[in-house]
């Protein structure tokens, strides 16, 4: 849309008059500020506490750990990351496991006082205690205690093998000296402003506007770190105003770009689009519990070949997301190739339906025992894309004679009816953490309200796979367990593994440094080494 | 006069029983809870949320949920916030300015395009068929649309104003904040202006009609006098009525454009509360927002008795 400057001069004058001018805009991303457009305000800066993204407590609180953009966990406060071949995990002769973290030396909060296995200790003690609302306690309930021979060797004590352990302590640590002996729900202070030992400090959090973070002056990483003096986290719920801040250079980082916005945003001169191919994918979830006639793999492998993934993903997502065949994405470790997979070929998938008994009827949609193979596909409203594939995947079920209808549901009633059960098939997807664990989607014994096994699938095989993979700590046979239960899972096809989610940030173009990642770790990961370069 | 005061209030206390019990009602009756927003979330195992649950006090009936939540509101005490654990009304108060700011800024804005539009025309043809275009159109532009569109052509293609916002993090002066306002009180008193100028006109040319203003005219009073000092102050009663109930409902306005211009009011907190379902604050707010239309009804039966004195016997 073209707008002319004549017929909205008048109103221009008197705007100027008011004073809106050039006082409008932010500055320019300079070396010294970099404004992010962020999609929500967040509920607490305590990284334990929160339930959303951890974007803006990764840059003040840095975890022992964190997952780089290829998903390889690399260690942060940690020296190494504990492994069975370099001493860090040993295997105790009563089933448990001992993990061995060696802190970094000459890390100090920001306060001055040093960062040590107390630390560490105290967490695992703070989070077991119960008292306060931590987001989620696992792995840390399977930790019998903590010993700190020094300070900074602090020696964990699994009751049992536990192999995510790795990633046990990616959300950091509590400051001990700050948090003991307190109520940390009402630790207000430290949740509004958390102690840590990142690149920045939070210097104002603005309630419903923003939060402004500023680099400290002597982080642990060198004092060239980090290269961006002031990071501005504004608050913009609405992604259209999101998009047009960053349009109008209001704003000038926005993560997780929606994909049907990303069309409007290529080619504008300031911003370049980052991807990476995101550890999550979007698939129909079957509810064989509700909708009967899904409990037959030759029916899921019918509705599997129905589908035309390529012509999906070719059109309606602009070929930003590939197609995938499981849950496990290609950049993880675990991740299996030679599985089985369902290329569209409709007249295969009209002949298993012939061959399991559902037979066209008058209407074209198919028959068996007089019920009809017509069920309820519901997805999330106000998610363009998701409405459309939708459709699209109505219309290729509808060429083979399955009836689907489509109910789209707002985001939070949509989550209470998928933990109830309550729906014949869903679009959506999992997003996953680096860790490859599949055992709560797909075991057996992990129903909700268990676990998230919501295909209510049931497999005695795959789930001894998947419970095994869990109890070992030795990676190589970890990984050989889970590649096994991926290609089970392939034959057995509980679900429609549809295309994994890209994840696509708009950076400013003169930023240097800038990875993204694929995981729930966020594209805030390596702020310390982000640059903008004049241009 | 004190009397009334004290009747309507009293009168207040068990209706306000009654919409608590049904706001109650209503928002547990959508699906999802506060806990809806970690179901998502694989960090999130199912022995936390139940542990979650336990810690919010969400597993108790809901009859029990709610006498609590009385009790405690009755007293002052209006809770927590689930989403973020700070007591609401801490996370209230913090809002209001921004929404007051707003809105009386839009009231304003509404007041001064509607008074003369609405006069006019009463009494001008001409201008009666222009204003009508603009008043159907500003009644029925939807407010995201219109949000957005002046997002579009002010921030975007023009880049005069702020999109967003209520002021620069490191402006914040007079003319930085009056600059975020325009677009977001615009949006909101272009609907407003376009409704009460319709009212103002209708009640302006019933008024006109009357025997009253022929006789003043027939007695050689001129146009403007007759306009200003005897129809004017008898259409004024409606119109105020009307104004006072539309700030009330404004709040609803306020809610869309709040989250369109990031405006930090309350309006925007509900918007957020209502996709975490954050029953705390909804609470409070809704009980809040009926509280406020019951006061603005009041002022509105007083304002009119004050500006009419056929109402004063009565009362």
């Amino acid at each position: 849309m073209k707008w002319s400057l004549r017929s909205t001069l008048p109103l221009a004058l008197a705007m100027t008059a008011c004073g809106g001018g050039d006082t409008a805009r932010s500055p320019k991303a300079t070396g010294d500020l970099l404004t992010i457009g962020y999609d929500r305000e967040p509920d607490t800066m305590n990284r334990y506490a929160t339930h959303i993204l951890e974007d803006i407590e990764s840059c003040v609180v840095e975890g022992l750990v964190v997952n780089d953009e290829k998903m390889n966990i690399i260690p942060v406060l940690a020296l190494d990351v504990p492994t069975t071949e370099n001493g860090g995990v040993t295997l105790r002769p009563d089933g448990g496991m001992d993990v061995t973290w060696k802190l970094r030396p000459g890390v100090k909060w920001h306060d001055g006082v040093p960062h040590t296995s107390a630390d560490v200790k105290f967490t695992v003690d703070a989070i077991n205690k119960g008292d306060w609302k931590p987001e989620s306690v696992d792995g840390f309930d399977r930790i019998a205690s903590v010993d700190t021979p020094d300070s900074l060797t602090a020696v964990v004590h699994y009751r049992e093998v536990y192999a995510p352990y790795r990633l046990q302590f990616v959300r950091g640590t509590l400051p001990k000296h700050v948090l003991d002996g307190r109520n940390i729900d009402a630790a207000t202070d430290y949740n509004r402003k958390p102690l840590g030992t990142g690149p920045y400090r939070v210097v104002e959090w603005k309630t419903g506007e923003y939060i402004l973070l500023e680099g400290v002056p002597d982080y642990w990483r060198g004092a060239q770190f980090p290269k961006i003096k002031r990071l501005l986290f504004k608050f913009l719920p609405n992604t259209t105003t999101r998009i047009n801040q960053l349009k109008s250079g209001e704003v000038q980082l926005v993560a997780l770009v929606p994909w049907d916005k990303v069309r409007e945003l290529r080619g504008l001169p300031n911003i370049r689009l980052n991807q990476v191919v995101g550890n999550g994918y979007e698939h129909v979830t079957l509810n064989q519990k509700r909708f009967t006639p899904f409990a037959d793999v030759t029916v899921r492998r019918a509705m599997a070949h129905a589908i035309d993934r390529d012509l999906i993903v070719n059109t309606l997502l602009d070929s930003l997301v590939t197609v995938v065949n499981g849950p496990i994405q290609p950049l993880s470790s675990a991740y299996e190739k030679n599985v089985t997979s369902y290329p569209h070929d409709p007249s295969r998938a009209r002949a298993l339906l012939d061959s399991a008994g559902w037979i066209a009827s008058a209407d074209g949609i198919r028959v068996k025992g007089g019920k009809r193979l017509a069920f309820t596909l519901i997805t999330q409203s106000g998610f363009a894309i998701r409405e459309n594939v939708s459709q699209a995947l109505q219309k290729q079920f509808r060429d083979v004679g399955i009836d689907a209808s489509v109910r789209l549901i707002d985001g939070t009633s949509i989550s209470s009816i998928w933990f109830k059960g309550d729906f014949d098939a869903m679009l959506h997807w999992w997003q996953q953490g680096a860790d490859p664990e599949m055992t709560l989607f797909f075991a057996s014994d992990r129903m909700p309200p268990a676990g998230r096994n919501i295909n209510y699938f049931k497999d005695d095989s795959l789930t001894a796979m998947l419970y095994a993979s869990d109890r070992t700590a030795d990676e190589g046979k970890r990984i050989d367990l889970l590649k096994a239960a991926q290609r089970r899972l392939s034959v057995l096809i509980p679900e429609l593994p549809l295309y994994n989610t890209a994840k696509i940030d708009a950076v400013p173009a003169q930023l240097q440094g800038f990875t993204g990642n694929p995981t729930n770790a966020g594209p805030f990961w390596n702020v310390y080494q982000w640059q903008l370069t004049p241009r | 006069m004190i009397r009334f005061v004290v009747r309507r209030l009293v009168q207040s206390v068990p209706l306000l029983l009654v919409i608590s019990l049904l706001i109650f009602a209503l928002i547990h009756a959508a699906p999802g809870g506060p806990l809806s927003t970690y179901l998502e979330n694989p960090n999130v195992r199912p022995e936390d949320i139940e542990r979650l649950r336990k810690a919010m006090g969400l597993d108790r009936p809901l009859g029990m949920q709610y006498l609590s939540w009385l009790w405690a509101f009755v007293r002052g005490d209006w809770g927590f916030s689930y989403a973020d654990g700070r007591p609401v009304l801490d996370r209230l108060v913090e809002r209001i300015p921004a929404t007051l700011e707003l809105i009386g800024v839009a009231c304003v804005m509404a007041l001064i395009a509607a008074l003369p539009a609405g006069i006019l025309a009463a009494v001008n043809r001409r201008f009666d068929r222009v204003s009508s275009i603009f008043a159907v159109a500003g009644i029925s532009l939807p407010v995201f649309w219109f949000g957005l569109l002046l997002q579009l052509v002010f921030a975007g293609a023009l880049g005069w104003l702020p999109s967003s916002g209520r002021a620069s993090f490191d402006g914040g002066d007079f003319v930085d904040r009056v600059a975020h306002l325009i677009l977001p009180a615009t949006v909101l008193a272009a609907a407003l202006s376009a409704a009460w100028s319709r009212y103002l006109r209708r009640a302006m040319r019933d008024t006109v009609a009357r025997p009253f203003i022929r006789a003043a005219r027939s007695r050689g009073l001129s146009e403007r006098t007759l306009l200003l000092h005897h129809a004017l102050p008898n259409a004024l009663p409606t119109f105020v009525t009307v104004v006072l109930l539309d700030i009330s409902m404004m709040a609803s306005g306020a809610v869309v454009t709040e989250s369109i211009f990031a405006w930090p009011g309350i309006g925007s907190l509900f918007t957020e509360a209502l996709g975490k379902r954050d029953y705390a604050v909804l609470m409070a707010f809704l009980m809040c927002g009926s509280v406020a239309v019951m006061v603005l009804n009041l002022v509105a039966d007083l304002a009119v008795h004050t500006l009419d004195p056929r109402t004063r016997d009565a009362a």
